[in-house]
Formats: structure tokens, C-alpha cells, sequence
């Protein structure tokens, strides 16, 4: 507890010597943000490892082999994976529910095992060094680049694209019948969401010396992480998952490092959240009895038994 | 009258009181009492480097309760902090920041793995803090810490014998017993301790005219290794290379016999701990790794630790307590020798590394000293396991 | 090349054995079962806690053991599937729950210290362990160039039985109707009489008592029981197995898990040791874009 102790009776000095703890959050958040922009348009998409991949690398070799600055760098990566979103969106936003949510686990490991792994110019399993990363004055560029976010995706879910992500949200071919483009708003969403991770992974990879290819990183387990927080927070509103990020990134710092109940603590809240206030932490609504809105009625196949 | 009889008794008071605190009559010039030297160390004690973490924490403490116990250094008490770091990169780097800007720590110990290392080491650098590592062994500790800005690093120290020794040594060692002539390596590519010994084995056998007929990679979480040691055990070579932690080694080697292979094995530091040894159990008997420590040295102070250990324990101490409990020692002979004002910590953490450097002690991994790179000089142990969950020695190199 | 062969078809049997208790829950269900992996894990932990710390005979322990995850199964049901039934909540919403209860289940493995409050389950911590030579029956034999493992080979007939009795169970029995009645139509089975929480109570206890098998039989095969087995490689590799052969298609697991291991090992000796993941989730990801429904499912009702 005396983690709000300090926090409270000294914030200069909190942020003085919390400052990759607060930067982390901040890219959390945007990760989260990348969740938000997927789940609110109904896709259950984790691949923003992948994404996150694809703008860490580029831009961190970019860096090293060519020494263009920093913003080149980023926005770089940042291009680099809104193409591929394009090119993994384009085989698999037919999918639907779980389906959709196995492709990408698909993609992402492959790209990490098979590619990140197997090619020698991203240093393999030995990962790159990043020298012109800069871990304590980072933060500023990433908060800053949080507000834009989140005002960004904001907007944009008050506009039309926001109306039409919600349309086919609550049902796909409904919205299909009245005219929405289901399969364009759904491609804008995934590749927005591939944009804002590889964002979120150029600059984390900017906070680090070191670029590594492993699964907490990169994996499944990250995408799990980032599925929390969006479970966690909520997806029904911006700020959702950016609240599920905080709590998660915290939880250990709240209670001092006991690593392994965090994990049980963490089990506990997603199985409490999903079962009693599946709108999450920030959505609308009380204690839940009935189905929310937010996911497609059916994960797209029922496959009788015929036996 | 009371009142003359209350002022002198308290000025009677604060004349012992005064005399008291120089330790003993008469001054000493390099008195800390009642000080207490702050030390954080950021160790794996949950997820996948759970497994060594603890081992190096109950080193310290040990020393950290031995040293205070019997009058602290010069007086001073040591307090030590365990900091978890989950095995995550991120988060120690995060604590590590704590235990420096917030803590006001004079030095830092760790962190477990080699991963999390390249993560906290350059920011330790930069911020100016001493930072001794207890268990990481790959390449990028000393004297490239992995920041641009210093090379070789000033403040990054290691007290583990890193694997650019060990292995080297071992393979020197068996070539001169075994002479062979082929080998295959395989190598976690998803692991970096790992992967940096697979380059340090690839560097070195060329040295020995031990041909590397294969070096196979694999995924450190790969479920089944069947198809990689069996690529290993067709090539039939003398030597298998395997340069991975946990579970893995002794997958390997009890695999590569149920196949039939008969050939020596020989690993990094991923083979020194007792774990390993008990999960290969008779298919490992033989194995052979160069170690830090061995349980049985002679050195006489190394007696003396395992004894306390036990005490302490109940259960063998290992090299990751050894290093453990050497680093504080370390600390603590250097903070005697320092000169540490109490009330300056940027500059008494600049005097701590000054001193760090002419460290010169008798400790469990024998006599002591840091190389100019800050890297470790000690005698090297070849072991080889021995089939029941311990091992036995094979050659002493000084 | 032969051996490869060999390990092809025994590191298969294990990904069948796991996945049939996957591809189960989804076609009673709907829903991917995430603990399920935790549930393999913890059925090798339990027994190998009963043979070492608590001196039972191994028969004995791996009997328990699969009990024990038998039961696991039923916490899966109360605690993380039927509050969410009874909301009527989107199957998704099952796959975050069993997520968590998978994280708890892993953690309190990885806690379990001498002494400590899980310390009667486990004590090894975050460890990795193997059954000592001697206190498990597992002779090696060669033929020629081969080398055959007991507990690999027992793999094999264990897997197709099992398979073959519930297939039979499925198709011959009333409880299989029952099942089968669950699985086309929840709602209407309970109209006709159905007791739909007991019949899917009964498929999570099955799904759970073989993925606790596989875990027995992977942690003696493979030499290595730790509280990650399940999470790591081996929960993924299922989801690529049940792609593969087809989600709700038991049949369609095994045949998946054998092509599995088919595909991984010749990537391995074709293309090199580290093509292998990068192998079996390139054809994961093709499956599902060029056949969701894999070899055996049915086809998909909605596309777009």
C-alpha cells in the first residue's frame, strides 16, 4: 500500500522515479485502444502482437542500419503494419467469433516463430539492440501520443464509421440489410487496430534497449494480456480498456510484487467480471443478468453431431 | 534541588549516550553506526526464472543476517530488499527505477535472467547506481552492459561466471579427457541465455578441431523434442552441446539415450543446479558443465557457508546462494572501504563502485576479485552430474 | 528418417488425446474451453505429487489424477460456464472465463512450495520434474534402427480406444442422444425432457478426465511435468489440431492431432528445426482461411 502512499504525498516524486511504470501504462493504454477499435466493431481479433512486432522491428532497424530519426522511424512501422492488417485482414475478416480469434493467433505465431525467428536480419532469438532508446524520456512521447489516440478513436466512434461499427456489432447481417458495407467498415476496423498496434510497439521498442522476440513480448501471452484489459475495463466506451490496462498494470505494484497471486487475482477478476458485469468496469448498465450487446450472436458455426 | 538533580543526571545520560555511539570508547575514523546501507535486490522469485531467484535470495539474506549479526559493517546495518520481478522484462525494469529514485538504494543486485539484464543494466548506467548480477551468464553483462553511451560500463558488475568462461573451460576440459571429434548444438533460438551460449560453443569448438556437424534450433516452449534430438542422435557425433535452462536439458538428454545415443554431454550453466541433475537423473549421469561453485570445495570460507546454510534451511546450499551470498559480501567489503557519508547518495553510490573495484575477499567461490571489466576472476569447477540429483567434480581449474 | 516417423505418430497421439477433449466441448457447446490445457497440466502434476511426495503406487496416483481432473472439469462447469448460461451470454464470453480460471489453476501449481498453502498438491514450485527411473513401468525397446518407448506406444492404443468408446457412447447410447440432442439445440432438448445441465456437466467431466490423461501420459513420455505443460506450446497446438480436423469433429481430432505431428516433424527435417512453429501456425492459418470447417466439420453456416 504505500505504493499510494507515496503516489499521494509525493506526486513530483512518484513521477520522478515511476516513470517506465507510468510509460508502460500509457502503452497499455494504446494497446488497448487497438483492442477497443476490433471489439467495438464485434471482431475478436489478438492480433496485436503481431502488429506490435512489425512497428518494434522496423523501426529499431531502421534506426540502426539507416540512423533516420526517430519520427521517420516510427511512422515507418506504423505504415508497415497497417499493410500487413490489410493483408492478414483481407483472408479473415470472413471469419467469424472464435474462428476470427484462431486466425490471428495464427498470424501472430507465425510471424514470431517463423519469420522474427528464422530471419537473420531481426537478430533471431538473440533480439536487437536498440541503442537510441530512451527509457526516462520516453514517456513524454508516449502520453502525448495516448491523447491523440484517444481522442482519434473517440471521434471516430461518434461519427459514421462509429454508427456502423456498432450496427454490425449487434448484428451482422442486419446491418448488411441496411446497406452498411459490412465487410469495408470491418477491414477499416482491423487495419486501424493493426495501425495503433504497431504505434504501440515502435514505441515500446523506443523504451527499451532491447528488442526480444519471446511470447510474453510478442506471443499468445501478450495477447491475452491485452484482451484483459479490454474485458477488464470494457469495450462499450474509449476509456474502457484504458481503465482495464491501469488496473492490470498496477495490480502488482498494488500488491507489492506477490507475482503468483497476481495471477490468481487476475484470474479471479476476469472470471467476476465476465460472469457479473461482462459491460466491464466502465461500461453502462448494473450487475449483469442479461447478454450484452456488444459480441455477435453466434461464433459462426454449430456443427451437428451426427455421429 | 530536583531540578539540578534532573539536569545532571540527563547530562550524565547524553555523556554515556555519546560515548556509546563511537563504538566503544576512543573513535574510529570510518565509524557508520546506526546507518544503514540500503541495498535492492530485483530477482525472479514467480514465472520461469522462479526457479533461480529464490535460490540467490536466500544467499543474501544469509549473508545480509550474518554480517548485521555480528556489528554490521563499521556499525552500519545492511537492509536489504527482495524486489520479484516476475520474470518480465518490463516490470524490472519499472522496479529497478523504483529502487533507484525512490528508495535512494546504494547499490542493486540481479536481476535473475539474462533477458530482464539487458533491460535494467543500461538504465542502472545511466543512472549512475552500482549494480552487481548474481546469475546472469550470457554476453551483453560485462563490459558491454548494453548502453551506448559507456562501453566498457562502469557501474554494471557480475559475480556470476559467465558462460564466454565456463563453457569455453568445460569444452577445453573434456577435449583434453574425451579428444572427440564431432559434435551437434542444440540451442533454444527463442531463448537468449541460451542463444548466447550456442554462439559461445560455435566460436569455440573450431579451437578444439571438434567439428559442428549441426547446430539445431528450437523454441524453449516447444512441448516435444523428439524430431531435434533425433536430427542429433542420427548425425552421430561424440558431442552433444546443449546450451538451454530448466526443463529442457534433461528432456534432451533422457530423450537422446532412450534413442540409443551413448555420446557425452555438455551444457553451460543451465546444468548447475540440483533440479536438473534430479530430472535427468540416470541419463544425465556424466553430463558436464563448468560451475562457479561445487558443493564441496575446499576453500575454507565455502565450509563455513554451506554449514550456515544448512542451519538456516534445511537443504544444500547451490551456485545461485553461493553468488548470492558472495555479492553481498562484495558489497559489504566495499562499503567498509568507501568512505560513505549517508547524506550524499549520488556520491556515495560513485565511492561504492570505486571500491567495488578492489574487492579482494575470500567468499564461497574462493578468493575473490573483479577482473577490469568488472567480470568475475575465480577458480572454475568442471562437474559432471551424477546420476541422482547432485554432482561430483571433475577437474579444479584455477 | 524413419525415427521421425515414429515421433511424428507418438507426439500426435498426445495432441489427439488432448484434443478430442477440446473438439468435445466445442461441439456440445459451442464454446473453446481454455482451461483445458490447465486441465492437462494439473492431471500430470497430481499424479506425479502422488507418486513422489505422497508415496502412492502409480496406478493408484494416475487413477486419482484423472479423477482429479475429472472433477476440475465439473469446477469448469459451475464456476466459469453455467452463470454464464444462465445469462445466456455469447460463447465468447466462456473463453475469457476459462482464461482465468486457467490462470488461476497454473498459479496455484507454480505456488505450491513445501509448506506452503498449496503445498499438498505440489511442491516443486515453478520446477520442471520427471518420474525418477524405477518408479514408473517404461521399458525402451530397439528395433533396429528404432527406438520404442512403452509409454509413447501406449499412447497409441489408448488414443484410438478411447475415440472408438466414445464414438460408440455418442452414437449407440442414450446418454449420446442426450449429448447430441444438447449440442444441435440446448433449448429444445430441454423442451423434450433433457436434464441440459447435467448432460453438459457429464461432457466437461469427460473432456476434463482426457485432458488430464494426455497430461499423465505426456509428462511420462516426454520426461518433464512442470506448471507450464500446458500453457506453453501444447494449449495452442490443440487449437491448431481441432482447426485441422474440424471443431466438433472427434474423429476429426485425432485425425487432426496425427497430421499435426506429421506436418511439425516433416518441417522440421524438411525445412530445419526452426520452421516448425512457424509450420503448424502457417497451416492453422490456412486452414481456417481456406476451410473453416477443416477435414471432418460441417460447413459453415454464415459467412459474409
Amino acid at each position: 500500500m504505500d505504493f499510494f502512499i507515496q503516489l499521494f504525498s509525493d506526486p513530483v516524486g512518484f513521477w520522478n522515479s515511476h516513470t517506465l511504470l507510468i510509460a508502460q501504462i500509457g502503452i497499455n493504454s494504446i494497446l488497448a485502444s487497438s483492442m477497443f477499435v476490433v471489439l467495438y466493431s464485434g471482431q475478436l481479433s489478438l492480433a496485436a502482437p503481431g502488429f506490435m512486432a512489425t512497428g518494434a522491428y522496423t523501426s529499431v532497424l531502421m534506426d540502426q542500419y539507416w540512423h533516420t530519426p526517430l519520427g521517420l522511424n516510427i511512422a515507418t512501422g506504423v505504415l508497415l503494419a497497417g499493410v500487413l492488417g490489410l493483408l492478414v485482414g483481407l483472408p479473415v475478416l470472413r471469419l467469424r467469433g472464435v474462428f476470427l480469434a484462431i486466425a490471428t493467433i495464427g498470424f501472430i505465431e507465425a510471424l514470431r516463430l517463423g519469420v522474427i525467428l528464422n530471419v537473420p536480419i531481426t537478430g533471431e532469438g538473440l533480439g536487437l539492440k536498440n541503442l537510441s532508446a530512451d527509457p526516462l524520456g520516453g514517456i513524454y512521447l508516449v502520453l502525448i501520443s495516448l491523447v491523440v489516440v484517444l481522442f482519434v478513436v473517440w471521434r471516430l466512434t461518434k461519427g459514421r464509421l462509429g454508427a456502423a461499427w456498432a450496427a454490425i456489432r449487434q448484428d451482422e447481417l442486419a446491418a448488411l440489410s441496411q446497406g452498411i458495407n459490412v465487410a469495408r467498415y470491418k477491414m477499416i476496423a482491423f487495419v486501424l487496430s493493426a495501425i495503433l498496434a504497431g504505434f504501440a510497439g515502435a514505441l515500446e521498442a523506443h523504451l527499451n534497449f532491447f528488442v526480444d522476440p519471446g511470447d510474453a513480448q510478442y506471443g499468445v501471452a501478450r495477447a491475452v494480456q491485452i484482451l484483459t484489459f479490454a474485458v477488464l475495463g470494457g469495450s462499450g466506451y474509449v476509456l474502457g480498456p484504458v481503465v482495464g490496462a491501469l488496473i492490470i498494470t498496477l495490480l502488482p505494484w498494488i500488491f507489492q510484487a506477490q507475482g503468483i497471486y497476481i495471477n490468481i487475482v487476475t484470474g479471479v477478476f476476469l472470471i467476476a467480471v465476465i460472469v457479473f458485469r461482462p459491460q466491464g468496469i466502465v461500461g453502462r448498465g448494473g450487475l449483469a443478468i442479461i447478454r450484452p450487446a456488444w459480441w455477435p450472436r453466434r461464433a459462426g458455426v454449430r456443427v451437428p453431431t451426427t455421429g | 534541588m530536583k531540578r539540578l538533580h534532573l539536569v545532571s543526571w540527563l547530562a550524565a545520560a547524553l555523556v554515556v549516550a555519546a560515548c556509546g555511539s563511537t563504538g566503544g570508547g576512543g573513535s574510529s575514523t570510518n565509524s557508520y553506526s546506526g546507518k544503514t546501507i540500503k541495498i535492492g535486490a530485483i530477482l525472479s522469485i514467480t514465472g520461469a526464472g522462479g526457479v533461480y531467484g529464490p535460490q540467490s535470495r536466500d544467499g543474501a539474506n544469509l549473508a545480509v543476517k550474518q554480517i548485521n549479526a555480528s556489528g554490521g559493517v563499521n556499525g552500519a546495518q545492511i537492509a536489504l530488499t527482495i524486489n520479484d520481478d516476475a520474470s518480465d522484462k518490463a516490470q524490472s525494469a519499472q522496479v529497478a527505477q523504483k529502487l533507484i529514485q525512490s528508495e535512494q538504494d546504494l547499490a542493486l543486485l540481479g536481476p535473475t535472467l539474462s533477458n530482464s539484464a539487458v533491460a535494467v543494466h543500461p538504465l542502472a548506467e545511466s543512472l549512475k547506481i552500482p549494480i552487481l548480477a548474481v546469475s546472469t551468464t550470457g554476453i551483453h553483462i560485462v563490459p558491454d552492459c548494453n548502453f551506448p553511451a559507456t562501453t566498457p560500463c562502469k557501474y554494471v558488475f557480475r559475480d556470476s561466471l559467465g558462460e564466454e568462461t565456463a563453457i569455453p573451460t568445460n569444452i577445453k576440459s573434456y577435449a583434453e579427457d574425451g579428444k572427440p571429434k564431432t559434435g551437434v548444438l542444440l540451442v533454444a533460438q527463442d531463448d537468449k541465455f541460451s542463444s548466447d551460449g550456442g554462439t559461445i560453443v560455435q566460436n569455440t569448438v573450431a579451437q578444439y578441431n571438434i567439428n559442428l556437424l549441426k547446430t539445431i534450433k528450437f523454441n524453449k516452449a516447444e512441448a516435444d523434442l523428439s524430431p531435434y534430438v533425433t536430427q542429433a542422435v542420427q548425425a552421430k557425433p561424440d558431442v552433444i552441446f546443449i546450451t538451454s535452462l530448466g526443463g529442457i536439458p534433461a528432456k534432451i538428454m533422457t530423450e537422446a539415450r532412450k534413442q540409443g545415443w551413448q555420446g557425452q554431454f555438455l551444457g553451460g550453466n543451465g546444468f548447475n543446479t540440483a533440479t536438473v541433475s534430479a530430472q535427468a537423473a540416470g541419463a544425465g549421469k556424466g553430463a558436464r558443465s563448468a560451475s562457479a561453485w561445487y558443493l564441496g570445495n575446499t576453500f575454507a570460507s565455502n565450509k563455513d557457508f554451506v554449514d550456515a546454510y544448512k542451519a538456516e534451511y534445511s537443504k544444500d546450499p547451490d551456485q545461485f546462494s553461493a553468488q548470492g551470498y558472495t555479492a553481498i559480501k562484495i558489497l559489504a567489503d566495499a562499503a567498509k572501504r568507501a568512505n560513505l557519508t549517508f547524506s550524499d547518495v549520488a556520491g556515495d553510490r560513485d565511492k561504492l563502485r570505486t571500491a567495488m573495484e578492489s574487492v579482494n575477499i575470500q567468499t564461497p567461490l574462493g578468493p575473490f576479485q573483479f577482473t577490469s571489466t568488472h567480470d568475475v576472476k575465480q577458480t572454475v569447477w568442471v562437474i559432471a552430474m551424477d546420476g541422482a540429483g547432485g554432482f561430483t567434480l571433475v577437474h579444479e581449474i584455477k | 528418417m524413419d525415427q521421425q516417423l515414429l515421433n511424428a505418430i507418438f507426439i500426435g497421439s498426445i495432441y489427439a488425446l488432448f484434443a478430442v477433449g477440446y473438439t468435445l466441448v466445442f461441439g456440445v457447446l459451442d464454446i473453446l474451453n481454455l482451461a483445458h490445457s490447465a486441465v492437462f497440466m494439473f492431471g500430470a502434476a497430481i499424479t506425479y505429487s502422488l507418486v513422489i511426495n505422497h508415496g502412492q503406487a502409480f496406478w493408484v496416483a494416475c487413477i486419482v489424477g484423472i479423477a482429479a481432473s475429472a472433477v476440475l472439469g465439473l469446477v469448469i462447469e459451475h464456476v466459469c460456464l453455467r452463470p454464464l448460461r444462465r445469462r445466456r451470454a455469447p460463447p465468447i464470453a466462456a473463453l475469457i472465463s476459462t482464461v482465468g480460471l486457467a490462470l488461476i489453476i497454473v498459479a496455484v501449481i507454480e505456488q505450491g512450495q513445501k509448506g506452503s498453502l498449496f503445498g499438498w498438491l505440489w511442491v516443486d514450485g515453478a520446477n520442471s520434474v520427471a518420474f525418477p527411473a524405477g518408479t514408473i513401468p517404461n521399458p525402451t525397446w530397439h528395433v533396429g534402427d528404432l527406438t520404442l518407448e512403452a509409454s509413447k506406444v501406449a499412447v497409441i492404443p489408448i488414443s484410438v480406444a478411447l475415440m472408438l468408446a466414445l464414438g460408440y457412447v455418442i452414437r449407440y447410447t442414450q446418454v449420446g442422444r442426450g449429448l447430441r440432442a444438447v449440442a444441435e439445440n440446448p433449448r429444445a432438448a430441454r423442451l423434450l425432457g433433457l436434464d441440459v445441465d447435467r448432460m453438459i456437466s457429464l461432457t466437461l467431466v469427460i473432456s476434463s478426465a482426457l485432458g488430464g490423461l494426455a497430461g499423465i501420459l505426456f509428462g511420462v513420455a516426454l520426461g518433464d511435468i512442470s506448471p507450464y505443460i500446458g500453457r506453453d506450446n501444447v494449449e495452442v497446438r490443440g487449437l491448431a489440431v481441432i482447426v485441422l480436423g474440424g471443431m466438433g469433429s472427434i474423429p476429426g481430432a485425432v485425425i487432426g492431432g496425427y497430421l499435426l505431428g506429421l506436418i511439425e516433424v516433416f518441417a522440421v527435417v524438411v525445412l530445419g528445426s526452426g520452421a516448425r512453429g512457424g509450420v503448424a501456425f502457417a497451416a492453422l492459418f490456412l486452414m481456417l482461411v481456406l476451410r473453416p470447417q477443416g477435414l471432418f466439420g460441417a460447413q459453415l453456416r454464415e459467412k459474409i
